[in-house]
């Protein structure tokens, strides 16, 4: 189908009476409640997830009400468009919220007309958040017309092969003057919040140096985060990336050395261990979810004074 | 969330990290009550639900009732199963929660619980220490003494103590002056926290917000524009079994005094210097002194007292009694923004429905263009926050009416919380425990602010102690009495039914 076949004004008219039918389907409880704090537009191009995507929309929407655009990227030529809703009822009440989306399925190429399309799409006066799933957008150019119509972009770079090219070319989104939010960073945040809290314990005082050892052929994109972040919290200590282990990458230990020489290791996957001066400590790390670092993110719509300082 | 405590930690980050709750205990006197079964647990354990406490976080339970740390832990894990509010119960988590509970029975007049208590919390030792006060008012001053004389009450190098009291601070302005004595012989102000739920709802901190936020409504907040305010908190059900505290209580001490009051403060107060505990709190506090003090005289004039029909059957209820079920008043605020502009403020049970929410009636248009469809000057202006049940703000204003020629109705525009921000905001205590642990005073009453609520309303309380009310005066399922009509009536105005 060309391009100017999808026609926004037919959208928004498939989403007014998507809503005048859950309000008569919902009669008796008194309609749903609609419910709307932004537009996130979510482009991804693995036609293979999209069940998965669904559902974590879904879940986000709970907490992240939105008009949710899903552009189905999936290379063949043609767009469409479809309106869907997404209703829950929250614990202990009787009535339904409900959030909007529309599917639109696109091909690359015609990025240039999905921007035109999504432009009278994006709800007025709230904000526009665009969730790039996959590694595309750190290598592919088309995705450049969709990034002045949103006021934050998050992308996860976990997936890209070189983290030194990940790292500089969030970098290089930020310098453009956009804000920018990395997955790979926000992973980080429960191993941040352990470190800080070892500082408000003085279990890491007067830190002189810090060694964060990786495991496999390179650091990961949180690595290289976390490093650049340590330099900038202690700037008079030495921070090192060391390699330790084969496999795959990750971010295998980290030794603070200060008053005491802290050492953070993971015996687990949910465990962070911390041991110091003869005392072991133990908190739970549980792996996080897509969906939780997606509701971390978007709860954040403003600047990241800690995140830009290391992309600055 | 409020805003992160500051921190000279290099590696914060207070846009992410959750508001960490310090390596602690907290004492609940008066664990066997209704406040530790329905709100208290509920609140402590959505916070381990929400990761917020630490692993090593410890309840030590105290009542009468001689318990088991086990048997205090399965009555506490059946209340927060049963209220638990909008929010699921996990197992599992309760598992791990409920090993950190503990359970010290003990009079709260013998010396002997208190040494009791100091082993226990020797035994866990943790740093810091929150003492509870959940008993009934006439203990807090005994209590907090005898935890002086313990030497359990003041901070040490190690950590804090400190102390939460549930209102009623006082049941008059002398009894709350003596009480902060009291306190004060063991605990400094800065380690004192006088609780008032309402000040920890969302909608009410929305109030905030939505004031200093925006640049539209603040011009328009003053007595050039506002024409009255109404601050209505109704409750549709009957003292349910709190017959024999609610009657040395009533609705003006139970809920004008303290809640109401300080809602009036956070509605009409200044705009602050900072978003500061102090600052904050000076800001109340001077709106509560500029609140008007009745004459004598003027007593009958601008409050009603009300007891609804059937109160006195209710158990434990004298069946002379004389207590209000129903308050209103009308109090003014003697300063440049807001003098001769009414804030009508009413309470009561056994009222039509349960609804609590504040009405600021603006001014009518200058001149009048158009009429109503009744053929009477159009109503005016309305804003309405709403605090319970159905959490959100309105705005009501005309519009043409479509079709042929100029037909005005009034519609309405709304903020539903629901709509906006998902489906659940934390609970009052939750909010308020947190910030106990974290040192955030902001939603705390000050002891300056509980005296100059009970100096607003002393002129009444005096009034209504010396006179004997013709009760009951109001049916079930009113408005209240119709005296409460008329005293708006008197100055042109109606009270919001909504």
């Amino acid at each position: 189908m060309p391009a100017t076949l999808v026609d926004p004004e037919k959208i928004l008219k498939d989403l007014r009476k998507l809503w005048l039918d859950l309000g008569r389907e919902n009669e008796v409880a008194g309609g749903v409640l609609r419910a709307c704090g932004m537009t996130l537009v979510v482009a991804t191009d693995n036609a293979a997830d999209m069940d998965e995507l669904r559902h974590l929309l879904g879940v986000l929407m709970h907490n992240h009400p939105a008009r949710a655009i899903v552009l189905k990227l999936d290379g063949k030529a043609g767009l469409n468009a479809t309106v869907f809703s997404q209703c829950w009822m929250p614990f202990g009440k009787h009535q339904q919220i409900c959030a909007e989306g529309v599917e639109i399925s696109a091909g690359f190429s015609e990025l240039t007309h999905v921007a035109q399309l999504l432009l009278p799409l994006i709800v007025s006066d709230l904000p526009a958040v665009l969730w790039c799933r996959g590694p595309r957008i750190f290598s592919d150019r088309a995705f450049d017309p969709l990034l002045p119509l949103v006021q934050k972009i998050i992308v996860d770079s976990a997936t890209v092969p070189d983290p030194y090219a990940a790292v500089a070319a969030v970098r290089d989104l930020r310098q453009q003057g956009r804000l920018v939010a990395d997955l790979s960073w926000t992973k980080l945040t429960g191993l941040r919040e352990l470190i800080a809290s070892l500082f408000d314990e003085g279990t890491a005082s007067n830190i002189s140096s810090v060694r964060i050892f990786y495991g496999g052929d390179a650091p990961t994109v949180s690595a290289l985060y976390l490093s650049d972040w340590m330099r900038r919290a202690l700037p008079d200590a030495e921070v090192t990336l060391e390699q330790r282990g084969e496999g795959t990458r990750s971010i295998r230990s980290i030794v603070l050395v200060g008053d005491c020489e802290a050492i953070l290791t993971r015996p687990d996957k949910a465990t962070m261990e911390v041991h110091c001066g003869g005392r072991t400590r133990r908190s739970s790390m549980v792996l996080v979810s897509e969906e939780t670092l997606m509701s971390e993110e978007l709860s954040i719509l403003g600047p990241d004074p800690v995140f830009d300082r290391i992309l600055a | 969330m409020l805003k992160p405590v500051a921190s000279n930690n290099p590696f914060a980050d207070p846009l992410r990290f959750d508001r960490r709750v310090p390596e602690c205990a907290i004492v609940i006197f008066g664990a066997n009550g209704d406040l530790t079964k329905r709100k208290l647990l509920p609140a402590l354990y959505r916070l381990a639900y929400e990761r917020r406490l630490p692993d090593s976080f410890a309840i030590v339970g105290n009542s009468r009732t001689a318990m088991t740390d086990d048997a205090f832990r399965e009555k506490m894990h059946e209340s927060v199963k049963q209220f638990l509010e909008d929010s699921p119960f996990d197992e599992d988590l309760w598992s791990s929660f409920s090993r950190n509970i503990y359970y010290v029975a003990g009079d709260l007049n013998d010396a002997k619980l208190y040494a009791d208590l100091k082993t226990k919390l020797d035994e866990l030792n943790r740093p810091n220490v929150l003492y509870y006060l959940s008993t009934q008012p006439s203990y807090y001053g005994p209590v907090v003494e005898a935890i002086g004389a313990a030497g359990m009450g003041r901070s040490t190098e190690k950590g804090w103590h400190r102390v939460v009291i549930e209102k009623p601070f006082g049941h008059d302005l002398d009894s709350a002056r003596a009480l902060n004595a009291r306190v004060h012989s063991v605990f400094p102000e800065e380690a004192v926290f006088r609780i008032d739920h309402y000040l920890g709802k969302e909608t009410v901190q929305n109030i905030v917000a939505f004031r200093f936020g925006n640049g539209i409504f603040e011009p328009l907040w003053n007595r050039r524009y506002v024409n009255h305010v109404q601050i209505t908190a109704a409750e549709s059900i009957g003292v349910e079994g709190r017959g024999a505290y609610y009657q040395e209580a009533g609705a003006l001490r139970d809920m004008i005094q303290n809640h109401l009051l300080q809602v009036m403060a956070t509605v009409a107060m200044e705009p602050p210097a900072a978003f500061e505990p102090d600052s904050m709190r000076d800001e109340r506090a001077k709106l509560l002194r500029s609140v008007k003090i009745m004459k004598p005289e003027e007593v009958g004039f601008h409050s009603v007292a009300g007891q609804y029909r059937g109160f006195r059957e209710e158990q434990g209820v004298d069946p002379n009694s004389q207590t209000n079920t129903f308050a209103a008043a009308t109090f003014f605020v003697d300063n440049w923004r807001w003098a001769g502009v009414p804030f009508y403020i009413r309470s009561g049970k056994k009222l039509p429905k349960r609804t609590t929410d504040i009405a600021i009636q603006f001014n009518s248009a200058p001149h009048t263009l158009f009429m109503s469809e009744d053929g009477r000057p159009p109503r005016p202006n309305l804003l309405i926050l709403r605090i319970q049940p159905e959490e959100g703000i309105s705005l009501r204003f005309l519009s043409k009416y479509p079709g042929a020629g100029m037909r005005l109705r009034p519609v309405s525009m709304d903020f539903n919380y629901g709509s906006s921000f998902g489906e659940r905001s934390p609970s009052a205590y939750e909010t308020l425990l947190m910030d106990v642990m974290v040192g955030d005073a902001t939603l705390y009453t000050r002891q300056d602010m509980v005296e100059a609520s009970w100096k607003a309303v002393t002129p009444i309380l005096e009034s209504w102690t010396e006179r004997t009310f013709d009760f009951p005066n109001y049916d079930p399922g009113t408005w209240g009495p119709a005296e409460s009509d008329a005293m708006l009536a008197r100055n042109g105005h109606k009270w919001r039914n909504g």
